[in-house]
């Protein structure tokens, strides 16, 4: 129940995202999805992947990928949908809790929570760079392919 | 043919798409594939997140070397989308310079949200995020009002210095006040949920994801510039944050 509440308010949250960013007409509710998407497949990795950073390194790459094809079929730039899709996934209650134990001299804690605050946004860079780099490779056969059938 | 002017209006469409936040491996393709669809002999350009240097030289052996300085960014996806729709129509039909201008110009008219979607949109978005971390109803109510006032400090503050961490730590110093002032009063529940709820509407996400993507592609020196800025953004948040510490005694658990 909490989980499909969740899903809900990724939505929301990317769709708010994809109007501050100024994404225009239905290429808003192509971002929304995205970050519901991101959301879904964190938790599905949940239910048989071991380790939290491995779900975020895949919902990353499942995003990128989907940011990719969507900027394919709207001709448009994938920044576009990849910006506010991954807005779900970025670790802003780890950052949160990291800074206010700094604030408050537990460096224990501290300690604790920055590196996780790290950890998930380099799963999170590590997943879109090798998404992007395999769409690329991907795209550039195709084109290739392409080129060459129509000669 | 290649004039001064042409290259300049070649620049012109680079500079707002970077402006508008395209990653530099787009910005510089972009610009090198009109030049050459307008037969230049050989195209450089050279674009940092604060800069971009082009140099060609056209078939008849003249050099002509422009340079833009960017001082602002301000995130508009969908003038980046119909910059980019014209430098493909450019790349592909080679109009006049006349052409180039008139486009440029009819996107500069920009196509925004109104000012009231925008502060709902920061309620909306400050609300969603803190139900999302685990707020309960009173305190997403309390946050979307803080969204809402954080907006028109942004407005406010970006009025009076443009300074992107000024503007930051400022802002977040608004939304623990608010949010430490809120909870005393027995309106809000939890004060973590809250900040939460609105820092998100303050981290840099896309210049995060860009900077990755600027470092795939082999632009590390522009990735690296972007990724610089965006953890000093994270950090004076949280000087913010601090800040309000010092009035309030500590009360953050």
């Amino acid at each position: 129940m909490i989980h499909t509440f969740q899903i809900i308010l990724a939505f929301m949250g990317s769709l708010g995202f994809s109007i501050l960013f100024n994404i225009r007409g239905r290429k808003i509710w192509y971002a929304a999805l995205g970050g519901m998407l991101a959301w879904v497949i964190y938790l599905l990795g949940g239910l048989w992947l071991r380790g939290e950073m491995t779900q975020y390194f895949i919902s990353a790459i499942i995003v990128t990928f989907y940011s990719e094809i969507c900027a394919r079929i709207e001709k448009t730039p994938a920044t576009t949908f990849l910006t506010a899709a991954i807005i779900p996934l970025v670790p802003g209650r780890a950052l949160y809790y990291s800074m206010s134990y700094a604030i408050n001299n537990r460096f224990v804690e501290f300690a604790d929570y920055g590196s996780y605050t790290v950890r998930i946004a380099v799963a999170i860079a590590a997943g879109i760079m090798v998404a992007s780099s395999l769409s690329r490779v991907f795209f550039a056969l195709r084109s290739h392919e392409y080129r060459h059938d129509s000669m | 043919m290649l004039t001064k002017e042409l290259l300049s209006y070649i620049l012109d469409i680079g500079e707002q798409m970077l402006v508008s936040g395209a990653e530099v491996n787009r910005v510089e393709d972009s610009i090198s594939r009109i030049c050459k669809a307008y037969d230049a002999k050989r195209v450089d350009v050279f674009t940092i997140t604060s800069s971009i240097v082009v140099s060609l030289q056209s078939k008849s052996g003249n050099t002509l070397t422009q340079t833009r300085r960017i001082l602002k960014y301000s995130t508009d996806l969908d003038k980046l989308d119909r910059l980019n729709n014209l430098s493909h129509y450019i790349c592909a039909h080679k109009p006049e310079a006349e052409y180039i201008r008139n486009g440029i110009e009819m996107i500069g008219i920009r196509r925004i949200y109104g000012p009231n979607v925008q502060y709902l949109v920061y309620g909306m978005i400050a609300g969603t995020f803190t139900m999302f971390y685990g707020g309960d109803l009173n305190d997403a109510a309390v946050s979307a009002a803080i969204g809402m006032i954080l907006k028109s400090a942004i407005t406010f503050v970006q009025r009076l210095d443009k300074n992107v961490f000024i503007v930051n730590i400022l802002c977040s110093f608004v939304i623990g006040m608010l949010g430490v002032l809120l909870v005393r009063t027995g309106i809000g529940h939890s004060f973590d949920k809250i900040a939460i709820g609105n820092i998100m509407l303050l981290i840099p996400g896309l210049a995060l994801t860009n900077s990755i993507r600027d470092i795939i592609s082999g632009d590390t020196i522009a990735g690296l510039l972007r990724l610089c800025e965006a953890i000093l953004v994270a950090l004076s948040i949280s000087f913010g944050f601090g800040l309000v510490s010092v009035f309030v005694g500590g009360m953050f658990k």
